[in-house]
């Protein structure tokens, strides 16, 4: 009998294409729901959470993606909530931004029930600080460059003719399911619906995807091992875009880990590649969602990434893989320093919410 | 060893006159000197300049000829090296760092890339090649460094010492934290695989005559491996060249190039 290879998904062909073009039906019918329900929101988001401003929402979006574990799910709830009016260009730019940092816990967290479980810390938390560690200021800095690509006049000048089209197309498949909802159900649960089957379509479509390997690509057999920063960034950007998952991405890179070839050197770059194209699933909802204003929200983001990670790659690179080396290393090293660190991931976020 | 000295007549590469001598007064029996001018320019008056540190190896029984070309140093370098059978070639640096370098390139760095042969670039202050830091890669190119390295301390009786930098992100869960954190000691103990090829390639500088010891450092490769040698104040860090063909070769990153950059000393890129 054929051994089981262990944590091997040996799901059949036809159950994953299933399960992946359910993963798709789900998508499209969250964003519509959530559509529905966002309205219910904007009081909660005013009156109770005061999501006033920017920062605000940065902080929101930041715990949100903490509470649900996934930060795509949020990106598509900014989007939801900027259709409904519940949030203005600005605040929807920093929830997505929000939404991103608290992702990237996600990782940081999973390392961490590792080390509950009992297994040696740096092992289990190295990846984890690192993704961090570099989304954190990439994502940062986003801001302000995105907010002045979307104060500039090009914002404007793209019309998204097409999407009222396709959003119409989408509608009337999807409007019979909303209004049956809407009329049994309050806004805001059927935004908190909306919101879990977002979450539970990503996850389904996670467990579609094949197991993918770097194997036939002919980076496995180069020789020397420090691959150049510009070759990984692209590569990270190539993979995030057809995983559509950051954590599926970086898993790709294990069969390299395992022979040992996975170095800091390699890693920083692809997660700042992986940074720019996560975006692409809130591009889909954003087409869904048929909002012009939507999408040029996410371009811009995706852009300001892009604006923000390229310098670094082509010209400042070593200076900033020291920087956070010596910062994953100082955090890793012992109890205290990785305290103040999981400290700081949840007294920011709050603190911005608060202010 | 038959060695190519390449200069232009400016003082960058005349500084490094000196020590290309003394390291060929150790271990080669000839010695080509390739003056490379512009058109016009007289190769009597740069030979007159160049000339006297080589003419005392001449009296040591060194063969010396000097060799006039017209057009860039660089260009010139390589070509001489592909056209006779060297088997090292020696240049200096000019030193050039961050936007002028980006702007006005490196001819060091030119020749590194382009050399059939081993390049030695002088650079740092005159030292007397007393203390080698070589630097290791898994890989089969390492073998070949290794017996050159070794062949060449012996020669110059000089102490080596062989590094190699821990630089790995374990993403799995059964990855051995301990392998990345051990000292040299520990993995050749352990029979891991970097133990392993350590313990090969100290056997390998046995054989070449040469007694080595073995380092191992955790963090970027190349900042350790610049930190090593400036720590330790080392007289020569040797490096293997970017040797992976066609296409790859665009894959990947050439160590040589940024470990010329950072370090304060002489590299010698082996090929």
């Amino acid at each position: 009998m054929a051994k089981k290879e262990v944590g091997k998904d040996t799901r059949p062909g036809w159950k994953r294409i299933g399960l992946g073009i359910l993963a798709v039906v789900l998508f499209i019918l969250s964003v519509e729901v959530m559509k529905s329900g966002a309205g219910g929101l904007t009081p909660l988001l005013r009156d109770h959470l005061t999501v006033d401003n920017a920062i605000d929402s940065l902080g929101f979006g930041w715990l949100m993606a903490y509470g649900i574990l996934s930060g795509s799910p949020v990106a598509a709830v900014a989007l939801a909530l900027l259709s409904s009016g519940g949030l203005t260009s600005a605040q929807t730019f920093t929830m997505i931004t929000g939404s991103r940092l608290g992702a990237s816990f996600v990782v940081l967290g999973l390392g961490f029930i590792y080390v509950l479980r009992g297994h040696e810390r740096k092992t289990a938390l190295t990846t984890g600080v690192l993704s961090f560690l570099v989304t954190v200021p990439i994502q940062l800095l986003t801001v302000p460059v995105g907010l002045t690509l979307l104060r500039l006049e090009w914002a404007g000048t793209i019309k998204w003719t097409w999407l009222v089209g396709f959003s119409t197309t989408v509608n009337s498949v999807t409007d019979p399911l909303t209004t049956l909802l809407k009329s049994y159900l309050p806004e805001w649960i059927l935004f908190v619906l909306g919101v879990g089957m977002i979450s539970l379509s990503f996850r389904w479509f996670d467990q579609a995807l094949p197991d993918f390997e770097l194997k036939g690509t002919g980076l496995t057999q180069i020789p020397r091992l420090v691959y150049r920063p510009t070759i990984m960034f692209l590569l990270g950007m190539v993979a995030t875009t057809l995983t559509l998952s950051v954590s599926i991405s970086l898993g790709l890179l294990v069969p390299l880990s395992t022979r040992g070839y996975i170095r800091r050197e390699n890693l920083i770059p692809y997660i700042l590649g992986a940074n720019i194209t996560t975006m692409i699933d809130t591009l889909v909802a954003g087409i869904l969602l048929g909002d012009p204003h939507a999408m040029t929200i996410v371009v811009a983001h995706m852009i300001g990434a892009v604006i923000v990670s390229l310098p670094i790659v082509i010209l400042f690179y070593r200076a900033y893989e020291r920087i956070i080396s010596r910062l994953q290393i100082w955090i890793t090293q012992r109890k205290r320093n990785f305290a103040i660190f999981l400290g700081a991931l949840f007294f920011i976020p709050i603190v911005l919410l608060l202010t | 060893m038959k060695l190519l000295f390449c200069t232009d007549g400016s003082d960058w590469t005349q500084e490094a006159a000196s020590p290309a001598c003394l390291l060929a007064s150790l271990t080669a029996d000839a010695v080509d000197v390739l003056i490379v001018g512009s058109p016009g320019e007289s190769a009597e008056a740069i030979q007159k300049t160049i000339a006297p540190p080589f003419e005392a190896l001449r009296e040591q029984g060194i063969s010396i000829d000097f060799i006039w070309r017209e057009g860039k140093l660089k260009t010139q370098a390589v070509k001489e090296a592909k056209a006779r059978s060297y088997d090292m070639l020696a240049i200096g640096s000019r030193g050039r760092r961050g936007l002028r370098r980006l702007l006005l390139g490196s001819v060091a760095a030119y020749v590194i890339r382009h050399a059939s042969i081993s390049t030695l670039i002088l650079k740092g202050q005159p030292c007397a090649f007393k203390r080698f830091l070589i630097c290791s890669a898994v890989g089969p190119t390492s073998e070949k460094t290794i017996h050159f390295a070794g062949r060449l301390a012996r020669s110059m009786g000089a102490s080596v010492t062989l590094i190699h930098v821990m630089s790995q992100i374990p993403l799995t869960d059964e990855a051995e934290m301990s392998h990345l954190t051990a000292e040299a000691q520990d993995l050749i103990e352990n029979r891991s695989r970097e133990g392993l090829h350590l313990s090969r390639m100290l056997d390998l500088l046995a054989e070449e005559g040469t007694k080595a010891r073995a380092i191992v450092r955790h963090g970027l490769v190349i900042d350790e491996i610049i930190d090593e040698a400036q720590e330790e104040a080392f007289d020569l860090l040797v490096l293997g060249a970017h040797t992976t063909p066609g296409l790859r070769s665009r894959l990947i990153d050439d160590l040589a190039e940024q470990a010329l950059l950072q370090a304060n000393m002489p590299v010698l890129v082996v090929r």
